[in-house]
């Protein structure tokens, strides 16, 4: 046998899975009932996505019930592909109840519900495990069961407590005491906090193993600290911080905050609290005698202690707070953190502000020494935190401006040596100068600002090759520029990769259908969305095994935070802005058909059924203004001051939905028999209970305000279109045994053997049944929808004459292009003459053919004015006078024209490449949907 | 000065300026989660006062006998916090749980040859040259030698468990091995 078997498994190993299959066959010819073998084809045709046929072997093994190890992991992984998880558990349970006496099957039963979070049916296979053999870790893994079942979001309240006690009661019965194991112990003090047995868990970490636990585990000492807490020991903690602090020398900050939150544990008592704030500021005063510069951790405690002593109406000295700031900006000022250390304190008015100005400004620019520079830098960042709106004016903001880039082409000598890979000591500089220039075109809404910024920017990336800071910023002002090619350039240089897709992606792919050219065959940012997507499918191929496997390790402190993680990712909100830009984009590139339209509906609806989690990285996007005014990020988003977030999504699923039921044949009954795999659970949000009709159909303003004023004018397009469609589909629809029957003969031809689970009335195999009711009379369509064409029409011109943006202009183009489109979705049903007679439609094609004769010739025109304007772009006058605008930054060397003109003569191609792109798309693809 | 705690895979959330960097990986999911469901008491986050992550250190325990030791997988910390001992205090931490925890008689990280600053910080950490290992690395393309640049050092630091210093040797720069000879 293991002759026969050896070549299928190498072939497996190696991915080879033609030749696993053509291996299998050879074996099945002579022994056409060898479980394992039809369990590891079924595995090499998974694999080669023939799923169909995978599905009748799966189903086979499935039947016969194995038990053998080899039959039963191969299924394992043939079920993981197809997503099969229940079915997992039922083989892994039919298994397990044929050889109760297996370890190995309960294991792998117990693990088979941990990958799904069934935690009851997990907590009661460890029960049975544990009576068989009596060993703790099965105690423990029941325990573990109780309190991620009692975490879960259906659990009701009142289970809960009774969960908590259910593993309290567990633990109790452990023969070997938990201190032994720090992640034992860590899941013993869990439930002991769960159930606020404060009392016993501090006894438990107080116990002289306790101790020993905590000073080697972080996880157990980090519990230790919020057990202090939550039995109210702030005073106590206090102590223990200022013994730590003094003899063991230990600078975590969290002695130090242990301490402050010591001192004002009564605040009432103000005489109290007024000595404690001495004692502290005497303890904290040798703290820092004792570290000099070496710490900063009593420095920026007294500034705590003052700010809290502040707030409490304590401070004894208005000038106290002062001092201390000119004192650490004086001791820490050279170091790049400095500016982040202070924010928190620096928030003063009248005369405070007046004399910390007054020392900041003190601070000049000097090139010696790099901690000078950094002095200079973290006083020009301090300086402009606090600058009053009457401060900002354009003129001031330009002056200052160019005297940062004085600074920063001065403090570019001080690097001149560093290796080319280094980070410029000077960058922020650059950033500081490039961010006054946006505040002054947000001002004036003058684009030379955002040429200067630009122009200065690729100059500083020049210089500092790795900094993702700078990269950053020219991504955000090329996308305001209508630059997209050149922004995708320097985010691909940020070479992100993994997890990181799912934080940073939205840096290029927030609402960036607007710049796909997927209508005349360039895929870049279609690509852009599916390689940014792979990380969603190595997280649910990998991280619930990951969970399993900190079962197998008992590492009990990671399990919440795994799957924590996981579900994250899951529900990623920004997974599913990806999904629904790479759906507007799909659109104007292919097809409009059933097998775009079904697979579309199916996955739009799971996501609408989501709880989505916000993952998206916007504090990584440096902001040096004023904190009078708006920051860096809210400057250059989009359009709107909102990112587009959970509501943006909502509404776009809404309008995709709706379009998708309206031109597909699925209706529920036959989506259900139709799906492979489990459905996913549907997120434990009340709305989800509703009927679908009715949420498609709720307009809600605080997802309107999410959107872009254009957008929001879609949506009314689109809601308009879809109301005024919805009788006609729905009488037209072909009756779900018709569909189905249909889908069995499209599954035979394929895999030669009939869809499974399917019964099909013969009446209905013919096709249309005879409908019982009238069909709804034709009705004018509303005129909101072809008067949308006339207005946006209306937008384009104001936003093409006026000094709207170059992405305002293609925002509005894709819109109007995307509302073509949603009506070429919603009206090819009614393309066949057929349909159009046998429901007596007749009126309806007329209405059709006039909105899209209307929408086409709006379309036409925008499109020839478009490739007009693209032509004017990349001509030497518009690199001029690009250029010219660049004049406050050119410098006689470096920095100079030729270097500009180079910038001026990039951002203008891409911008030509854009225009002519989407003009050429739009013609393409109205004569697509004739 | 900062906040030490344990690494959380939810940390993964949050590292992105620590990992943007030329010489800091990001690795797929199953690495972070992989130490984290075997060595979680190795993998440690030095945060600000405002919760944001400054660095991490991720490592693990291996060997038997003598060869028992803790080994640094990452240490990074972003550029702004540079030259504020975070390092050195991760690495007296870990040095802590390998002879405490995993009773391992040293510590050991490898570097690449190229990274000068990362070499003299290890050396003044009491870390020395044991072995060089050939290939070790990709390259990254910055214009040294490709033996340098793709050649990595095994560095050692002896633990309580070994006061003759046998886990390390003076000479180690001259030790050549391919990467198919280290684990």
């Amino acid at each position: 046998m293991d002759r026969q078997l050896r070549p299928i498994y190498e072939a497996l190993d190696t991915n080879s899975n033609k030749s696993a299959i053509l291996a299998c066959n050879k074996v099945l010819k002579k022994q056409s009932n060898n479980l394992l073998v039809k369990a590891l084809k079924a595995l090499a045709l998974v694999r080669s996505q023939k799923v169909e046929e995978a599905l009748i072997l799966c189903d086979e093994v499935l039947a016969s019930k194995p038990v053998d190890d080899p039959t039963l992991t191969a299924m394992m992984h043939v079920l993981r592909g197809l997503g099969r998880h229940q079915d997992m558990v039922a083989m892994y349970e039919d298994a397990y109840k044929q050889q109760p006496a297996n370890e190995e099957l309960g294991t792998q039963t117990f693990f088979a519900n941990v990958r799904i979070g069934n935690w009851k049916a997990a907590q009661q296979i460890a029960t049975k495990m544990h009576k068989q053999s009596q060993e703790d870790r099965y105690l423990y893994w029941n325990a573990m069961g109780a309190l991620l079942q009692a975490n879960d979001p259906t659990t009701p309240e009142t289970l809960r407590t009774i969960l908590f006690k259910l593993a309290h009661r567990l633990l109790s019965q452990v023969q070997a005491p938990a201190v032994f194991y720090a992640e034992r112990f860590h899941l013993h003090l869990t439930v002991l906090k769960e159930l606020k047995l404060y009392d016993e868990a501090y006894d438990l970490v107080e116990s002289e193993s306790g101790r020993i636990v905590c000073s080697s585990s972080l996880a157990c000492e980090e519990l230790r600290r919020e057990i202090w807490k939550l039995k109210g020991l702030t005073k106590e903690a206090g102590e223990h911080a200022e013994k730590q602090i003094l003899e063991a020398k230990d600078r975590n900050w969290l002695e130090f905050l242990a301490v402050l939150d010591a001192t004002f544990v009564d605040p009432e008592d103000k005489s109290a609290t007024a000595e404690s704030i001495k004692k502290t500021r005497e303890l904290l005063g040798k703290v820092v005698e004792e570290d000099g510069v070496k710490d900063r951790s009593g420095h920026l405690a007294l500034l705590e202690l003052e700010k809290r002593s502040r707030q409490h109406g304590l401070a004894t000295d208005t000038t106290t707070l002062n001092s201390l700031l000119e004192a650490y900006f004086q001791n820490f000022g050279g170091k790049a953190c400095c500016y982040e250390d202070l924010k928190p304190y620096v928030e003063l008015e009248g005369e405070d502000l007046a004399r910390w100005t007054a020392v900041l400004e003190k601070q000049t620019a000097s090139s010696t020494f790099v901690p000078d520079l950094w002095r200079y830098i973290n006083a020009q960042k301090l300086l402009r935190y606090n600058l009053p709106q009457s401060a900002l004016t354009p003129e001031a903001e330009i002056q200052r401006a160019s005297q940062q880039i004085d600074a920063y082409l001065e403090g570019l000598k001080l690097g001149k040596d560093l290796p080319s890979y280094e980070l410029q000591p000077a960058d922020d500089l650059a950033i500081l100068a490039a961010q006054e220039f946006v505040s002054v075109w947000k001002q004036t809404g003058d684009e030379a600002y955002l040429y200067n910024a630009a122009a200065l920017l690729e100059y500083a990336i020049v210089r500092s090759k790795t900094s993702y800071q700078i990269r950053l910023h020219l991504i955000r002002i090329y996308r305001l520029l209508g630059a997209p090619s050149l922004a995708l350039e320097h985010y691909r240089s940020i070479n992100v990769k993994q997890v990181q897709n799912d934080t940073l992606s939205h840096f290029v792919l927030s609402r960036a259908s607007t710049f796909s050219l997927s209508s005349i065959g360039d895929l870049t940012y279609t690509s852009e969305c599916l390689e940014s997507s792979r990380i969603y499918l190595s997280n649910s191929e990998d991280t619930a095994e990951l969970i399993v496997r900190a079962f197998a390790n008992e590492k009990y402190s990671q399990i919440h935070d795994f799957i924590i993680f996981e579900d994250r990712l899951e529900n990623s909100l920004q997974r599913d802005l990806i999904k629904m830009e790479h759906v507007r984009m799909r659109i104007p590139h292919e097809a409009i058909n059933s097998e775009l339209v079904d697979m579309e509906l199916i996955e739009l609806k799971f996501i609408f059924d989501r709880l989505h989690h916000d993952n998206r990285d916007f504090s990584i996007l440096a902001n040096y203004q004023p904190r009078s005014s708006e920051t860096f990020h809210d400057q250059t988003q989009f359009l709107t001051k909102k990112t587009p977030g959970l509501g943006w999504l909502w509404v776009f699923l809404k309008i995709y939905i709706k379009a998708f039921q309206l031109a597909s044949d699925l209706d529920d009954t036959v989506e259900d028999k139709l799906l492979i795999g489990d459905r996913p659970k549907p997120s434990n949000d009340p709305e989800t209970k509703l009927p679908l009709k009715d949420r498609l159909a709720a307009r809600k303003q605080e997802e309107i305000d999410e959107l872009s004023k254009d957008e929001a004018l879609f949506y009314d397009y689109a809601t308009a279109l879809s109301e005024w469609l919805t009788p006609y589909h729905d009488y037209a629809r072909p009756p779900p045994s018709a569909v189905l029957a249909e889908a069995a003969k499209l599954t035979e031809q394929k895999t030669g053997h009939p869809l499974k689970g399917l019964e099909i009335p013969p009446e209905a195999a013919n096709g249309h049944a005879k409908k019982d009711e009238e069909p709804p009379a034709v009705v004018e369509p509303p005129a909101a929808i072809s008067k949308y064409f006339d207005d946006m029409l209306k937008r384009f011109k104001e936003v093409s004459e006026g000094k709207g943006l170059p992405q305002e202009l293609l925002h509005v183009v894709t819109l109007t292009q995307e509302a073509f489109l949603l009506f070429a979705i919603e009206t090819t049903r009614f393309k066949a003459a057929s349909v159009i007679k046998q429901n007596k439609f007749g009126g309806l094609t007329q209405h059709i053919k006039d909105i899209r004769t209307k929408s086409v010739a709006v379309l036409t025109e925008i499109s020839s004015a478009l490739i007009s304007r693209a032509e004017a772009e990349a001509t030497a006058e518009g690199r001029k006078a690009l250029t010219n605008a660049c004049k406050p930054i050119i410098h006689e060397s470096g920095l100079d024209h030729d270097f500009v003109l180079n910038v001026a003569k990039k951002i203008t191609e891409s911008r030509k490449q854009i225009l002519e792109g989407v003009g050429k798309g739009i013609a393409k693809v109205t004569k697509a949907h004739v | 000065m900062s906040v030490i705690r344990p690494f959380k895979a939810t940390d993964l959330f949050k590292f992105n300026h620590i990992n943007l960097d030329l010489w800091t990986e990001t690795y797929a999911i199953n690495f972070y989660l992989g130490y984290l469901s075997r060595w979680p008491d190795m993998c440690a986050v030095q945060e600000t006062p405002q919760g944001r992550m400054m660095g991490y250190v991720i490592g693990k325990a291996e060997g038997n006998g003598i060869e028992r030791h803790g080994h640094v997988t990452a240490l990074t910390v972003a550029p702004e916090y540079r030259r504020l001992g975070l390092s050195r205090k991760f690495m007296n931490w870990l040095e802590k749980v390998s002879d405490e925890n995993y009773r391992g008689y040293f510590v050991d990280l490898y570097v690449r040859c190229v990274n000068f600053a990362a070499i003299k910080m290890y050396e003044g950490f009491g870390y020395s040259v044991y072995r060089r290992v050939r290939e070790y690395y990709s390259n990254l393309g910055l214009g040294y030698s490709i033996r340098d640049e793709e050649d990595g050092f095994d560095m050692r630091k002896p633990l309580s468990r070994d006061p003759m210093r046998r886990s390390v040797r003076a000479n180690g720069r001259d030790i050549v091995v391919s990467a198919q000879e280290v684990p």
